[in-house]
């Protein structure tokens, strides 16, 4: 009898004591969880104002980034929107700190799979924004040159620019987020070669008469000039 | 009928022989194709649920020549922005509503803001620059035309006879006002009758002869709500937000073009719409109120025009006025007597009275800081300062409508 009730109770004791180990891990990550949603919602608070007081807002309207988050249909502040994701990446960082708190192996894997893949994820932000930059900066210098030297089609040429750099910056971000490495090469390969050889044609084709007059201009000049040549100047 | 006499240093299109609402239609609908329109609607609520704005939407039903029609909703909540956009649904023209009381209208104010460009406070002016700020990003209509929509006594061929000589390219007008007699069973128009007017005249007889006083002059009715313009001119001109509007709005127009292409047209035979209290004793709402903002806009214009205003200049002023006032007040009189109009001298004589008061605290006003009413920047201005605004408002009012 005595046996039997120790095969019962021995599990009972074996999961009281696993649990009264657990405990520990469990108010650590409770607390980790409290703390860090306070301090990010000091640092979103913080960040704000900070944002405001530099004027990011107006900077963002200026630079473009507004626009895109309009596109977005995303109507608040551009400092709240960088408040609010700044949050909410600390709340994750704060979560998995936490379940880390909780020495389960399994956990702790993901949890080392997401801090090492941080860096990756601050690079292609990095590589978005600076390039979002560039990109505008390149087609509204392409707008203005073209505009300037007459050229009818400026807007479309400065359009079809800033689509291009566009596509080249996604590529390099899916990259460096390691999202499907192969098949964004090989898409941003065909897509961009398929534009360049486009492109190509299209100009090699329209451009056969332009190039033959250039061409026998050229022939016709230097004929003329040979010709000139012969006469005996006095 | 109305004479074809020709007044000032605009053209005056005078409504002469039987009207022909067919011709004038199809011609606008043979000239909307090179010159497309777009009608600018700024509107409260509360006139969708007056009899004004039921009638107007069944009129513009019938009108085929518009491009676009662009109502800029004041003082709207979501369910009534709903409400009002089953009501526009009839209209065959395409509608796009601008919701000012929405988040994202909201947004592009505050954007406006934060970027240093005072657009004001909420009104009819603020609503129609933003509106026009629409038409220009969507880039669709080379004309505007806009009217009030408080109109009870609203028909077609106003609008017909608005557009016409702006949108007619063998004319070569840039900006055409309306006009018409604000006459029921008395004579209305009060702040014209016995302000503008007089005040305009006081001054020319104090300053000697100015561009801007005669141009103002030209008006038979500078303070219609009524208009038509190209899309260059809206997107040059400021406007003031304030009362000042109308007479603001001339103000930017003769800044930035010759007389030679303005002019005014004869729109409607009888014209009723919601008046506004005299409100003598309180300087902050009604006629008051108005007064008091048209003056300063006409002060602040001729200031900027080189006229020297004193302590000095603004007492003769008071006096001159009275005098022009009382005057223009017995030819009324004698006006509304052979028409057999109603015509009460005591209230027309306190209009006169609280008018005076008016133009003495503008000055006080204008005196203590001339630029007190900032005008509306252009959207040339708005443009510099945010390249994308036209891409976020367009954004915004599309998303509103979706």
């Amino acid at each position: 009898m005595g046996n039997f009730l120790d095969l019962i109770l021995e599990p009972l004791k074996e999961l009281f004591l696993r649990f009264k180990a657990f405990v520990p891990n469990l108010l650590a990550m409770l607390v980790i969880l409290i703390v860090g949603i306070v301090i990010a919602r000091v640092i979103r608070l913080l960040l704000v104002k900070f944002l405001t007081a530099i004027k990011f807002d107006s900077w963002s309207d200026r630079m473009g980034f507004t626009k895109l988050m309009r596109k977005g249909d995303m109507w608040a502040k551009p400092s709240v929107i960088l408040g609010e994701i700044v949050f909410w990446m600390l709340i994750i960082v704060t979560l998995m700190t936490g379940l880390n708190a909780l020495q389960i192996t399994a956990i702790d894997q993901l949890v080392g799979q997401f801090f090492s893949y941080i860096p990756r994820l601050f690079s292609a932000a990095m590589i978005m924004v600076i390039g979002y930059l560039i990109s505008g900066f390149i087609s509204r210098t392409v707008l203005i040159t073209a505009a300037n030297s007459g050229f009818h089609y400026a807007k479309l040429l400065a359009k079809a620019v800033n689509t291009l750099l566009i596509v080249l910056i996604l590529a390099m971000v899916m990259e460096q987020l390691q999202i499907a490495p192969s098949i964004v090469l090989a898409a941003f390969s065909i897509v961009f070669g398929g534009i360049v050889i486009a492109l190509a044609i299209s100009f090699g084709v329209g451009g056969i008469n332009a190039a033959k007059r250039m061409i026998e201009n050229e022939a016709v000049t230097k004929r003329e000039d040979a010709a000139k040549d012969e006469i005996e100047h006095i | 009928m109305s004479d074809f006499y020709q007044t000032g240093i605009i053209t005056t299109l005078h409504q002469l022989g039987k009207s022909s609402l067919e011709r004038l239609e199809s011609e606008l609908l043979r000239f909307s194709k090179t010159k497309p329109v777009a009608l600018v609607l700024p509107a409260l609520y509360s006139e969708f649920e007056g009899p004004a704005m039921p009638g107007i939407i069944q009129e513009l039903t019938k009108v085929k020549y518009l491009n676009e029609i662009v109502l800029a909703l004041d003082q709207a909540s979501e369910q009534e922005l709903q409400r009002v956009r089953e009501l526009m649904a009839t209209i065959p023209t395409e509608v796009r509503i601008i919701h000012n009381n929405g988040k994202r209208i909201t947004e592009v104010y505050e954007t406006l803001a934060r970027n240093g460009l005072d657009v004001g406070q909420p009104g009819k002016g603020r609503s129609a620059w933003l509106a026009y700020g629409y038409v220009l990003a969507r880039g669709r209509s080379d004309v505007i035309a806009l009217h009030d929509c408080d109109i009870v006594t609203y028909n077609r061929e106003l609008l017909a006879r608005l557009c016409y000589p702006v949108a007619n390219p063998y004319l070569d007008f840039v900006f055409c006002k309306g006009y018409y007699s604000r006459v029921s069973n008395k004579m209305n128009g009060r702040v014209t009758r016995l302000l503008v007017t007089p005040l305009v005249r006081s001054i020319q007889q104090l300053v000697g002869q100015h561009k801007f006083l005669a141009f103002l002059d030209s008006f038979r009715y500078p303070l219609a709500g009524e208009f038509c313009m190209t899309t260059d001119l809206a997107r040059v001109n400021r406007i003031p937000w304030d009362w000042g509007l109308e007479v603001g709005s001339l103000a930017e127009v003769h800044r930035n073009y010759s007389p030679r292409r303005v002019c005014q047209v004869d729109i409607a035979a009888t014209y009723e719409h919601k008046h506004q209290a005299l409100s003598p004793d309180d300087a902050g709402k009604g006629l008051k109120k108005m007064a008091v903002d048209i003056c300063k806009s006409i002060f602040r214009t001729l200031a900027s025009e080189g006229v020297v205003f004193s302590d000095g200049l603004f007492k003769s002023l008071l006096v001159t006025y009275l005098r022009q006032a009382e005057d223009t007040l017995l030819k009324y009189e004698a006006d509304a007597m052979i028409n057999g109009l109603d015509f009460d001298r005591h209230e027309e004589a306190k209009a006169v009275e609280t008018f005076t008061n008016a133009i003495g605290l503008a000055a006080q006003i204008f005196m203590e800081n001339p630029m007190s009413t900032p005008l509306i920047p252009n959207w040339n201005r708005v443009i510099s300062a945010i390249p994308d605004i036209f891409e976020m408002l367009r954004i915004a009012v599309e998303e509103d409508n979706k």
